[in-house]
């Protein structure tokens, strides 16, 4: 009883969870993340090596600088290691990454460094850095690309064995003759599950190493499963009706699910936990809409592709799905009904769109 | 971690195995006179004076919660000094030198079953009243209060889930005296004249259901008695939870469990309350645990009220050397009180005391991961007020729920970014107060 250390107050609880960090969770993206990598370096060679770099340097030292620069202008002395910079929890890293695999091979590498710091810079910086953010900075940086340099983003593919179509993704011949069987010829649905000899962006061709790094982060609760599941459904059963409502096979809503952006949209950017809502419900609304968005888009819009575009239109509706007056952290009858009504609304406007437009 | 998650460590493998060390003869005891409730309080002895073991020695003054103060050891009566309670306010303790002949006050009786089996509900409270027996799971709510009831019960439930981590002295009480716990629900069952008893346990303490099973068909085969495995999650223990997982009942926020006809005690309650209508004894020990990575020997003690825990740190070989700083809690990890001093006494509801190594945890800015608004119990959105208290905005904490939070800590344990999440909900409740 001689020695007596010095006793230190805290306030409850005195326990943390070991395993639960930010380190951990932003890792395992960035594990989940390596095999489409692998693939899309296998792929498309040493193009692909030089975008995901581009990508994810442009987007590491953007932020770097920023923080510099930020720390600069508060009259703070110089460090090498700076103490906001987030690069150790791989943040960062993860925009970059989840940016450059949603990118065409195509595209010149000074398109991807531009857009990469202007992303960064604008959807997280400018709004206070980590957890602070209302827009995607992966998927800001992809639209600007789509927007200010549409013309340079293009599909190299050097892919070899597609006939005819070289170029051409599935999702551009799907938008210029939507409902004809034709181009199934070209695309199989194993060919589109697989990822196998398909023209693409980078890192969304293979639908079957998505699921694997889905499944990854899903066992080790790394991400939130709901999203991914409620976005993939939705646009599985939009597509199910129109096929129903055309007289399409199972072919159509199959191929709206694996093409193009929405498994490694709804996988790995609609689940980012800083953009997306706060409860269990609301993450199920929000993977709905996004789903649902994503899909008029497709049908309805100009653009081929409505992936990233959907997920930034959502960001902005975030807080309204937290909203205090209606958010609930449990599942309610009521809530669960008006979700039911809400779909029912979403089908039939989908109905209408295709009678009248389509 | 993205999860609902209730699992936390529970550290129990520390002491759970270990019997119980008796320790009732300590030098001298200190007990309080006031308490987080009662802060006035009468003195019937002067110092020197001959005191034995049950005898009155005053009264705490509280209004509803006015409790007769008992003389846990017997012996000569000290000075007055001032001692920090569980609260972590210093309170006024009367110091009693023990004289190690353990004479019983003649108000302490054997009273024969079937003189009990005659007893009313109004005449059990009175005992209970007279021996100021409280809810010793740390709550301190008057038994007496509770088991004065006049809604109609059918159900009680004796909590013995004990879901906070590193704590075992109910674990322990049961294993060792099952049946002064069993006897104590029979007199509650015979005073509310309920139908059903239910003994609530952790679905990981097999040991205690076959201890209770064993003693029910051998010496209680007509009690209607069953233990019940409920989850093994934290906060199985809050009686909503226990209601919950045990009878499937749902009760809302700001009501009495009674208006449904349940009620439910502690353990170590339930011990007391045998005492007090068996012996006609107030508590005068309690099963501790002193126990912590940063002790040498955790062990459960058996000791008196009014034991300086000081002494009892000495008894577990005292503080490892490696930590130069440490936490002292009282209480579990999760709602526990730290205090500033080891000079602590052990009160009639201090369960435990818990030393940790001192961490500092490395707070990140939130990523809005969610994991405490899927945990919370209390089914609030923490993060939500913690960014409320953030800008200060009352209204909106108020439509949040703050109120309704019960301070299990399962918010910050689970935090992804090891934010202190329960401090700031914990002010939010007290900026917009209880507004039931």
């Amino acid at each position: 009883m001689s020695y007596t250390p010095t006793i230190v107050r805290k306030t409850s609880p005195y326990l943390r969870r070991p395993q639960a960090t930010v380190v951990r969770m932003m890792r395992d993206v960035v594990i989940a993340l390596l095999p489409v990598t692998a693939f899309a370096v296998y792929n498309f060679g040493i193009s692909a090596v030089y975008i995901l770099l581009a990508a994810i340097l442009s987007m590491v030292v953007t932020e770097y600088v920023y923080y510099q620069v930020i720390d600069l202008l508060n009259k703070e002395s110089f460090q090498w290691k700076n103490k906001s910079f987030t690069l150790y929890n791989y943040t960062a890293l993860v925009s970059g990454l989840i940016y450059g695999l949603t990118l065409a091979d195509g595209t010149p590498i000074w398109v991807v460094v531009v857009s990469g710091s202007l992303g960064i810079l604008m959807a997280k910086h400018f709004f206070g850095g980590l957890g602070q953010n209302i827009f995607n900075p992966a998927a800001l940086a992809r639209v600007l690309v789509a927007i200010n340099f549409a013309t340079f983003a293009t599909y190299d593919a050097h892919v070899a064995d597609i006939d005819g179509v070289a170029g051409a993704t599935v999702l551009g011949v799907l938008n210029d003759s939507s409902f004809s069987t034709a181009m199934l010829a070209d695309f199989p649905l194993w060919r589109m599950f697989t990822g196998i000899g398909l023209p693409g962006s980078l890192g969304e061709v293979s639908a079957l190493l998505i699921l694997i790094g889905a499944i990854y982060l899903g066992v080790r609760t790394s991400f939130e499963v709901r999203i991914p599941i409620a976005y993939v459904l939705t646009v599985f059963v939009l597509a199910g009706v129109v096929a129903l409502q055309k007289g399409l096979g199972i072919w159509y809503p199959l191929t709206h699910v694996l093409s193009g952006g929405v498994m490694f949209g709804a996988v790995f950017m609609a689940t980012d936990p800083i953009t997306s809502p706060i409860s269990m419900p609301s993450r199920v609304y929000y993977g709905f809409a996004l789903g649902f968005v994503t899909f008029i888009i497709r049908l309805f819009g100009a653009l081929p592709e409505g992936v990233v575009f959907s997920i930034l239109i959502m960001n902005m509706f975030v807080p309204s799905f937290d909203y205090v007056k209606w958010s609930y952290p449990r599942f309610t009858k009521r809530g669960t009904l008006l979700f039911a009504g809400v779909i029912v609304v979403a089908i039939a406007i989908v109905m209408a769109g295709v009678h009248y437009v389509g | 971690m993205i999860k609902k998650s209730s699992k936390v460590r529970d550290y129990k493998e520390l002491t759970k195995a270990l019997p119980t060390m008796d320790f009732l003869e300590p030098e001298s005891v200190y007990i309080h006179l006031q308490n987080g409730r009662c802060k006035t309080y009468d003195l019937h002895v002067k110092d020197g004076d001959h005191v034995t073991v049950g005898q009155v020695i005053g009264v705490r003054h509280g209004g509803f919660f006015e409790q007769p103060i008992h003389a846990t050891v017997s012996g000569t009566v000290g000075p007055v000094t001032k001692k920090l309670h569980r609260t972590g306010r210093k309170v006024d303790c009367v110091e009693i030198r023990n004289d190690f002949k353990e004479t019983y006050h003649e108000s302490v009786v054997n009273r024969p079953d079937h003189v009990i089996d005659q007893l009313t509900q109004q005449e059990m409270v009175d005992i209970l009243r007279e021996k100021s027996l409280v809810g010793l799971g740390g709550s301190g709510f008057p038994t007496h209060i509770k088991l004065a009831t006049k809604d109609p019960i059918h159900t009680v439930i004796i909590n013995a889930v004990e879901c906070e981590p590193y704590l075992s002295s109910d674990y322990r009480l049961i294993i060792e005296d099952p049946q002064r716990v069993l006897l104590g629900l029979k007199y509650i069952l015979q005073a509310l004249k309920a139908e059903r008893g239910i003994i609530a346990i952790k679905s990981d303490k097999n040991p205690l259901k076959e201890v209770l099973d064993q003693v029910l068909t051998v010496k209680f085969p007509d009690l209607p008695v069953e233990v019940m495995k409920l989850g093994n999650h934290y906060p199985q223990g809050w009686e909503i939870e226990v209601f919950r997982a045990a009878l499937g009942l749902d009760v809302p926020y700001g009501e009495l469990p009674t208006k449904y006809g349940v009620i439910s005690f502690n353990v170590s309650t339930t011990a007391g309350v045998h005492d007090a209508i068996k012996y006609n004894l107030p508590v005068i020990s309690r099963y501790f645990t002193l126990t912590g990575d940063a002790i040498e020997f955790p062990q459960n003690y058996h000791v008196k009220v009014g034991t300086s825990i000081k002494q009892l740190i000495a008894l577990s070989e005292g503080y490892k050397e490696e930590y130069d700083k440490v936490n002292v809690i009282m209480g579990g990890p999760m709602m526990g009180v730290s205090t500033v001093s080891d000079d602590v006494i052990v009160s009639k509801t201090t369960t435990s005391v818990i030393v940790l190594a001192d961490t500092d945890y490395h707070e990140e800015p939130c990523v809005r991961c969610g994991s405490c608004v899927y945990s919370c119990p209390a089914r609030i959105e923490p993060v939500q007020i913690m960014n409320a208290v953030k800008k200060n905005h009352k209204e909106l904490m108020k439509q949040l729920g703050a109120y309704k939070c019960v301070e299990c800590g399962l918010c910050a344990y689970v935090c992804t970014s090891k934010i202190h999440v329960t401090d700031y909900v914990r002010k939010a409740k007290k900026l917009v107060g209880d507004i039931r």
